[in-house]
């Protein structure tokens, strides 16, 4: 399959996207660290190839579902910095007034409805944003990610038979983050989760197209995201895409680069170093790029830390709307 | 209240339709939500079209998390749960997604679904197709319970839950889909959580939902040369029009509690709780409920009704305090 032509400004767009959810990561694990953030969970290090290349061809009025890795979604998708660093801290600052951490951060503003404390729990949700574009026929879509560990829950392989039937504008995207071993990564688990090799071979069982690609090249996404965003906002239906990618987790120092090992997995090592061969990126433009993006990334660290706590009384708040 | 009478399945019919020409964005889907033998949707697919009411595969946890997801973009769906027992296969959607993604987002989403279940036992279905389980819903914060006990209700109490900006479960009781009653043509509210006075009375306050309304009413005549019985319908039980019961209980000092749903953990022991705490002076007897025990619902019909409420069992309960 030929490759869409990308222009150098979506390239670089492309490139700072994963620098800054890589930033924005390890200012997180610095915090966690501290203690400033009070809870551990997933990071997305070595995903960001997915969440920056498929974010790209969505708007403010498209929506995603998101994961329990979802700070690469949320700052693809185009998060305020500060309110989701202060929502990580629990502050009242954050966009859900530091109730939902990074398990249950909504962002209506940029369409970020939901990461999601349940495995495959934001996927069905996912199918009623793509609904609602749907009755309005306004040409919006949604983009459910998801792991290899959730395709195989009952919501998620129904939600695939629904999209299907009803033809919505929904993109189900799948982080395989376990392509050679077939389990879930930080499960000790001796049976292999899935009997099949990918993952999109499951979208020919509901009547759609699917396809794996390599996750960790940011070029690939990008085609084969817009590919199937176009499809479904002209009406074509569902996709459901499978990336595979491959975590690296030793990053808790809060490195950048990525070690000798784990070079040809990290797609912003892998991207540099083709944009440097085709000359968009040189020495000088890529550390502005990082020295800006940790600026930002920076000053929403200390706007968080600097915000206050709750008021007790907040934890009775919003049980129902209007209040109470 | 004259006037003209239907049925509490064309008084649903009547609120979504009236609802559905209110508002382009009110939309209905389930399973056979199109068939022309259910009394509740039938016609709407013919005046709204397919595109607003639709035929949704039998897979419970895409549909109702599709509901959720489609409010959280301020569509106002009207979902079906053909049986409520099958609510049971869909649990995260509703007890996490639709529960709690107000409240988790700190107000920033609001999901304005209604979730219709039919429920009811007395039809020999076995224990997988008969159960009432509204305490289920009602124990999770963030979900709203309407539970109509007659046609008038039934629509008002409909129309309500769809403008209601929560997640309402929508309790339609299937024994009660015939029972015909005064409803009037144009569209109207019962809000939710004011309680209807059904019976006057002194001597008993008989709190009493859905089906056990009527069962509750007829004991209270039965036994009106002797005792003066008050009944008291909550219509909805989240929230909970706690004033109405604590000043009944207050007034007559007894309490009976009728629910169909099982009572350990109960609608029935929330509100033996509620007047405990908060009227416990006033109590000149002890508080008794009258459920359905803790077994499931077998479907022998002999066996079914030797364990569901009525009023026989009501009337010895209520004997059984005086």
């Amino acid at each position: 399959m030929t490759k869409v032509a990308i222009d150098d400004e979506t390239k670089l767009h492309l490139y700072r996207t994963m620098v800054r959810i890589r930033i924005f990561e390890n200012e997180v694990r610095r915090l966690v660290k501290e203690g400033q953030v009070p809870a551990r969970f997933g990071f997305y290090t070595g995903q960001e190839a997915v969440a920056a290349g498929v974010c790209a061809h969505l708007g403010l009025d498209d929506q995603i579902g998101s994961t329990h890795r979802p700070l690469g979604h949320l700052i693809a998708k185009g998060c305020n910095f500060k309110r989701l660093m202060a929502e990580l801290c629990g502050k009242r600052t954050g966009f859900n007034k530091g109730k939902a951490g990074p398990y249950h951060a909504f962002d209506p503003s940029v369409g970020a409805l939901g990461a999601n404390g349940i495995v495959g729990g934001s996927v069905p949700m996912a199918a009623g944003y793509a609904l609602a574009h749907q009755l309005r026929g306004d040409g919006g879509v949604s983009v459910a990610f998801f792991g290899e560990g959730a395709s195989n829950q009952g919501g998620v392989q129904e939600t695939l038979n629904l999209a299907a039937c009803w033809s919505l504008p929904l993109v189900f995207t799948c982080e395989n983050s376990s392509p050679e071993v077939q389990r879930m990564l930080g499960h000790e688990i001796d049976y292999p989760q899935l009997k099949i090799e990918n993952v999109s071979e499951r979208a020919s069982a509901y009547g759609i197209p699917g396809s794996s690609h390599n996750g960790w090249s940011v070029e690939e996404v990008y085609d084969a995201a817009g590919r199937a965003i176009s499809r479904a906002r002209e009406r074509g239906g569902p996709t459901l895409l499978e990336f595979k990618v491959h975590q690296i987790e030793g990053n808790l120092e809060g490195r950048l680069e990525a070690k000798e090992d784990e070079k040809i997995w990290c797609p912003i090592y892998n991207y540099g170093e083709e944009l440097r061969a085709e000359g968009i990126l040189n020495p000088e433009l890529d550390q502005r790029i990082r020295d800006e993006e940790k600026a930002a990334v920076q000053e929403a660290s200390s706007f968080a830390v600097r915000s206050l706590e709750p008021e007790l009384m907040e934890a009775f708040s919003d049980v129902f709307s209007g209040g109470s | 209240m004259a006037g003209r009478e239907i049925s509490y399945g064309e008084a649903i019919n009547e609120a979504l339709r009236q609802e559905m020409r209110r508002d382009a964005e009110v939309i209905l889907f389930g399973e056979n939500v199109s068939s022309s033998w259910r009394v509740a949707t039938r016609g709407l697919k013919e005046e709204f079209g397919r595109e607003r009411v639709r035929d949704a595969p039998i897979a419970e946890t895409s549909f109702i998390g599709m509901g959720v997801g489609a409010a959280i973009l301020g569509i106002r769906p009207v979902v079906e749960l053909m049986l409520v027992d099958f609510s049971l296969v869909a649990m995260d959607q509703i007890m996490n997604q639709m529960a709690k993604s107000h409240y988790m987002s700190g107000g920033a989403v609001e999901v304005p679904m209604t979730l219709r279940a039919i429920y009811g036992a007395g039809t020999s279905s076995g224990a997988t197709h008969s159960e009432a389980l509204y305490a289920l819903f009602a124990h999770m914060p963030g979900i709203k319970v309407a539970i109509p006990s007659n046609p008038f209700d039934a629509k008002g109490l409909l129309i309500s839950s769809i403008r209601d900006d929560d997640p309402v479960v929508f309790m339609e009781h299937r024994l009660l889909y015939r029972v015909k009653g005064p409803v009037p043509e144009e569209a109207y509210a019962v809000p939710l959580g004011v309680a209807n006075l059904v019976r006057e009375g002194s001597d008993v306050t008989v709190i009493a939902t859905g089906a056990m309304v009527a069962q509750a009413a007829e004991a209270a005549d039965e036994l009106a040369p002797k005792v003066d019985i008050e009944v008291i319908d909550p219509r909805t039980i989240i929230p909970l029009d706690e004033e109405a019961i604590l000043n009944s209980v207050r007034k007559t000092g007894r309490l009976v509690v009728v629910d169909e749903d099982y009572e350990r953990c109960g609608f029935s022991a929330e509100v033996a709780a509620i007047a405990a705490e908060k009227a416990y002076g006033y109590l000149k007897a002890p508080i008794t409920r009258v459920a359905t025990p803790n077994v499931p619902l077998p479907y022998n019909p002999r066996l079914e009704r030797h364990l569901l409420p009525d009023k026989e069992k009501l009337d010895r309960a209520i004997r059984a305090i005086l």
